[in-house]
């Protein structure tokens, strides 16, 4: 069977989003499976819901609820360690993740290789140990539990305020956005006849069924269930 | 391993939702394979919103936009004709679903049998031949098509507008709301020590887990359906 050329899978993320955090690492398991190019996109997902118009599922009280029953469901479906943010308005909202997308975009124009692993740490500390993601110290010891070497941890921090990099994350923001987004995670699949996308984390039957290939379930090497 | 009892599943559903077709046809689909006594619970979803503080999700320009490529690709999945409104804020909104589901729930409680073949002939005319579900006219002929008796639709079509059969609507939209709906389609499955909630007809995998069974997609026996 020939080779054919891998789809194009842009994924828009922000760590922020525990939901987009499930798609992420069902995308990075897949990738020796499916024949695609996964392209990371960090965004921020605040600026998204600003020029969208869309608000945080949280703003509807039984909606709050409803999450956190469902992020422990999907987490325990995922097998991702996930731990409920117990002061969420504050870590999600008036914290945020505006720096350590800043960082992360730093990272992603200088230094990467290391975009995967970084992003990961992220995800860890704000929604499974309940660490933060603002401060200089934070955005350090992520880089450095992945494995980032000193210089480089130094040289993408510094650069994380320069005008490329915040116009990087607004351009790739602005990007989603131009695709439909209004939330994240956002995939966009780039088939022959165009590009189509996705958003959440429960739409991996109908991606597998564009891609034309097979959904194996959250652990594509197990012989699990769906 | 041999459980006695059937898991009660009931699915809070209305007919102006498509989601909720989805969801409907895939718990129908599974009562041969899942140990499961499902109950079909017709609410009023614009009740729900109002109480919940929610809007749909059309409310939200580029989420409107995205839903009708959702639809098509679920439908698709789902194995289901869905064709979309042409004029969603007319049919969804102006008109609405009151009288189809106040219809539902006199079948409901008349010929409980029948709630099953109504709901999916009201949605047929809603959302897939693009037809009315308002007009007396309208549910006397999804009626019809559901096989029941004439003489049985007339007196559901007199009973839909009694006090009684309005409160039970009322009662039943109430009942999810207590669950903690926002929106629909809403399933609550019964099993170990309470209630629990899923939204949505993309929590299938979800509520197997729940349920100890297994979800082998939104067409488990092919050949039969």
């Amino acid at each position: 069977m020939a080779a054919t050329t891998p789809t194009k899978v842009e994924f828009y993320f922000d760590v922020v989003s525990p939901y987009t955090w499930f798609c992420f690492e069902v995308l990075c398991r897949y990738r020796p499976y499916w024949n695609m190019d996964l392209v990371l996109r960090p965004f921020f997902l605040g600026g998204v819901m600003k020029t969208t118009g869309n608000k945080p599922p949280m703003t509807v009280a039984s909606k709050g609820f409803y999450m956190q029953k469902d992020l422990i469901r999907n987490a325990a479906y995922f097998g991702i360690d996930i731990k409920l943010i117990e002061d969420p308005y504050n870590v999600l909202v008036q914290k945020g993740s505006l720096r350590a997308m800043k960082f992360l975009t730093s990272i992603n124009l200088h230094c990467p290789m290391y975009l995967e692993n970084v992003s990961r740490e992220l995800w860890r500390r704000i929604w499974s140990k309940g660490e933060d993601i603002t401060e200089e110290n934070s955005l350090k010891e992520a880089a450095k539990t992945a494995q980032m070497n000193e210089s480089d941890i130094e040289k993408c921090f510094k650069k994380m305020d320069d005008t490329e990099t915040k116009e990087a994350l607004k351009r790739t923001t602005q990007e989603a956005v131009d695709y439909g987004a209004f939330g994240a995670p956002t995939v966009v699949v780039h088939t022959k006849e165009g590009q189509e996308m996705f958003f959440g984390s429960d739409r991996f039957p109908l991606i597998a069924q564009l891609m034309k290939e097979v959904w194996k379930g959250p652990f594509p090497d197990k012989n699990s269930k769906l | 391993m041999a459980a006695l009892m059937r898991t009660k599943v009931e699915l809070f559903y209305d007919v102006v939702s498509p989601y909720s077709w989805f969801g409907f046809e895939a718990l129908c689909r599974y009562r041969p394979h899942w140990k499961m006594d499902l109950i079909l619970r017709p609410v009023f979803l614009g009740g729900i919103m109002k109480e919940a503080g929610n809007r749909p999700p059309m409310m939200v320009p580029s989420k409107g936009l995205y839903m009708q490529k959702d639809l098509l690709r679920n439908a698709a999945y789902f194995g289901i004709p869905l064709k979309l409104i042409e004029d969603p804020f007319h049919v969804m909104i102006e008109k609405g679903s009151l009288r189809a589901q106040r219809f539902i729930t006199a079948v409901a409680h008349e010929r409980p049998e029948y709630i099953e073949g109504v709901s999916r002939e009201l949605w047929k005319r809603i959302w897939s031949t693009g037809e009315d579900i308002v007009e007396t006219e309208s549910l006397h002929i999804a009626a019809k098509a559901a096989n029941m008796e004439d003489s049985d639709i007339l007196k559901c079509l007199k009973l839909m507008n009694d006090s009684n059969i309005k409160q039970a609507l009322i009662k039943s939209t109430e009942d999810a709301i207590e669950y903690g709906a926002f929106g629909a389609p809403t399933v609550i499955v019964h099993s170990k020590d309470q209630p629990e909630m899923f939204f949505g007809s993309d929590r299938f995998p979800l509520i197997a887990q729940m349920l100890n069974e297994e979800w082998k997609g939104p067409l488990p026996d092919p050949i039969k359906n």
